[in-house]
């Protein structure tokens, strides 16, 4: 039986501009960051954001970004602070009311300090007044943090427990092991016609969902999919977007799974936005190759075992079997590669002009994020060129 | 490349809904033909909008009022395979059934999530004969009723502005007055192209955030002008003349010398 301080975690993910916003000239306005503080131990803190679309929510790219950063930041120094003293009935009721108390907190002051580096342009208001009238920009003017309007989902995973924080649409799916799809998070009806709650609403700390889910040999999830509403919206029905989670699993399951998803979710998610919503999508996915393998094995001793009904296996096979059906007694194989985790920057110009793909590994980059006293480190790097 | 994962895409549905006044008085000066002629003419330049943006399914159908309301076209159409079967004056105005019978399609299902907001369009030339208010809050009573781009065109001097207001619900949108067969083919024209357009462009689908006062989609402020006068597309204007989106040139000043309704 595995002990749940074995477990390890492995985090995949990529965005993509919408396909219709690329048409429109409209920049990537989803981020994803994932943070650890060393490649090998936990937490892990995965965190999407979707900038809303909406004419008036013309900085919702650096709101998205700024959305991810905080989320990762505060978290994790909540998380920090409680190591080795893990309580999840305090986790979760400390919890739920701090964490968006404080992100909430965090992320207007840096969309604030932001706004003060940068006011807003004549330009930007003359956008904004041809797409969406005269009265848009009183209504900017009254709340500024509007132009910055976000969604967050951010997902921490721990030795014995994962952490779930969502604001607004988007999607947290878990996968268990025989393939089922499950929503760790309840649904909030207020999400309807393209209404969402968001970081620049008036008590937004109030409209979050939030859970502490303790870590079981039977029923914690094998994989962990975040994603933003564009990529839903891109499936003819729900169905095929929680099919989408179960094949991935099932490729993660195969011998290149890793490479293989990891190399293709981009182009997958290209093809989503053309064929589908249009929207930008972002796509995390935290999963544990150490369940994955032992579902592999155990898929290929049941294919075993119904072979020798039909004919007897050699010795080298009944070997392979009864090391195979046997998981005691089968050494971890090449832990030490399947823990080397965390995804992959592929495009550092497209961070910092549309999209914002940020995967932090190392001890340097999470706390840098740690120790920037008041973002001002951050916000120089989040300065639009002007 | 290895297959993608999970089910079938699609673009998202926009659904696009006539809601026609049918009523005895359409027959009166030739009206109803030309309602009928200004749908039709404007079918190909709809074609044309969606075609602009493959994000979007634009789906078409159309309901009737008159005693009672019916589905005139049931069935939501894609857009390339639409056409018009022309309607047929006869009886009452009943305004708020054809808002009820919309209204039920407008729930979730056979709506869903991922849907664009809906674009209806209200034509009538006259003052509603049943319980208008009934029908309205029944459609608002849905969140896609709320959230549907709301277009009325009057035609003729015989209609009920206030009602027509109510419709819209929105103080800087006005009902487009068509006191002409060219006036009415204009605004029929707008509404299938300009607010199409608009309704299907990646601004329609974005997320608004909840609760605050701010329209999904921005309503074009391009007047319907006629045809060789110069239009101020896309120019907000500082006045918001009574039978124009807000911030637009009056088309109703175009109408004055060929006023036949």
């Amino acid at each position: 039986m595995e002990s749940s301080n074995q477990i390890e975690w492995r985090v995949i993910g990529e965005t993509v501009p919408g396909a219709s916003h690329i048409r429109a000239g409209i920049p990537n306005q989803d981020s994803i960051l994932c943070v650890r503080e060393s490649s090998r131990s936990l937490p892990i803190i995965v965190s999407v954001a979707d900038g809303h679309g909406s004419a008036k929510c013309f900085r919702s790219d650096f709101g998205s970004q700024f959305a991810v950063k905080k989320a990762a930041q505060i978290v994790g120094e909540f998380l920090d602070e409680r190591r080795g003293k893990f309580d999840l009935a305090e986790i979760e009721s400390v919890g739920k009311d701090y964490l968006p108390k404080e992100f909430v907190k965090k992320w207007r002051k840096t969309a604030e300090y932001h706004l003060k580096n940068n006011p807003f342009t004549e330009d930007e208001f003359k956008k904004l007044e041809e797409k969406s009238g005269a009265n848009s920009r009183k209504l900017i003017e009254e709340n500024p943090l509007l132009a910055y309007g976000t969604t967050s989902l951010t997902v921490a995973m721990e030795d014995d427990f994962i952490l779930y924080m969502q604001l607004g649409d988007g999607d947290i799916l878990n996968v268990l092991g025989a393939g089922e799809v499950t929503k760790p998070l309840p649904e909030d009806a207020r999400l309807l016609a393209n209404e969402t709650t968001s970081l620049c609403l008036p008590k937004a700390e109030e409209d979050f969902r939030f859970l502490v889910q303790k870590i079981s040999a039977e029923a914690s999830p094998q994989m962990i999919l975040l994603s933003t509403d564009g990529y839903l919206n891109s499936f003819s029905d729900e169905a095929g977007f929680f099919q989408a989670a179960t094949d991935i699993l099932q490729m993660l399951r195969t011998e290149n799974g890793f490479n293989d998803v990891n190399d293709n979710l981009k182009a997958w998610l290209e093809e989503a936005t053309q064929m589908g919503s249009g929207d930008d999508c972002a796509v995390a996915i935290i999963y544990r190759p150490d369940a994955v393998k032992k579902f592999e094995k155990f898929e290929q001793s049941e294919k075993l075992k119904t072979t020798t009904t039909e004919t007897p296996p050699s010795k080298e096979t009944s070997q392979a079997i009864a090391a195979l059906t046997d998981s005691e007694t089968v050494a971890p194989e090449d832990l030490e590669d399947v823990t080397v985790t965390i995804t992959i920057k592929k495009d550092k110009n497209k961070i910092s002009k549309s999209s914002s793909v940020a995967l932090a590994e190392t001890d340097s980059a999470s706390s840098k994020l740690k120790n920037s006293p008041e973002n001002k480190t951050e916000e120089k790097e989040e300065t639009p060129a002007s | 490349m290895i297959k993608r994962p999970g089910g079938e895409l699609a673009s998202r549905p926009l659904h696009f809904i006539w809601i026609a006044d049918s009523s005895g008085s359409m027959e009166q000066d030739g009206k109803i033909q030309s309602l009928n002629t200004a749908i039709r003419e404007a079918v190909p330049h709809m074609k044309k909008v969606a075609e602009d943006n493959p994000n979007a399914q634009v789906l078409v159908r159309a309901v009737k009022f008159s005693n009672g309301a019916q589905w005139h076209i049931s069935q939501p159409t894609p857009v390339a395979d639409f056409g018009w079967t022309d309607l047929v004056a006869e009886g009452e105005t009943d305004m708020g059934k054809g808002l009820e019978l919309v209204a039920e399609q407008l729930k979730m299902p056979p709506m869903s999530d991922r849907a664009l907001p809906p674009v209806l369009v209200l034509v009538s030339d006259g003052q509603p004969t049943d319980d208008f208010d009934a029908g309205l809050k029944a459609l608002m009573d849905q969140p896609w009723g709320k959230k549907a781009v709301r277009i009325a065109i009057s035609i003729g001097r015989d209609v009920d502005d206030e009602v027509l207001q109510k419709f819209i619900g929105n103080s800087e949108l006005k009902p487009l007055a068509a006191n002409s067969p060219e006036a009415l083919v204009r605004h029929i024209k707008w509404a299938s192209t300009a607010v199409l357009k608009s309704a299907s462009s990646p601004a329609a689908g974005a997320e608004v955030p909840a609760g605050m006062d701010t329209a999904n989609v921005p309503i074009p402020t391009a007047a319907p002008a006629p045809a060789g006068a110069a239009t101020t597309a896309g120019t907000p204007n500082t006045a918001a003349p009574t039978g124009t989106p807000a911030g637009t040139q009056d088309p109703n000043d175009q109408n004055t010398i060929d006023d036949v309704w």
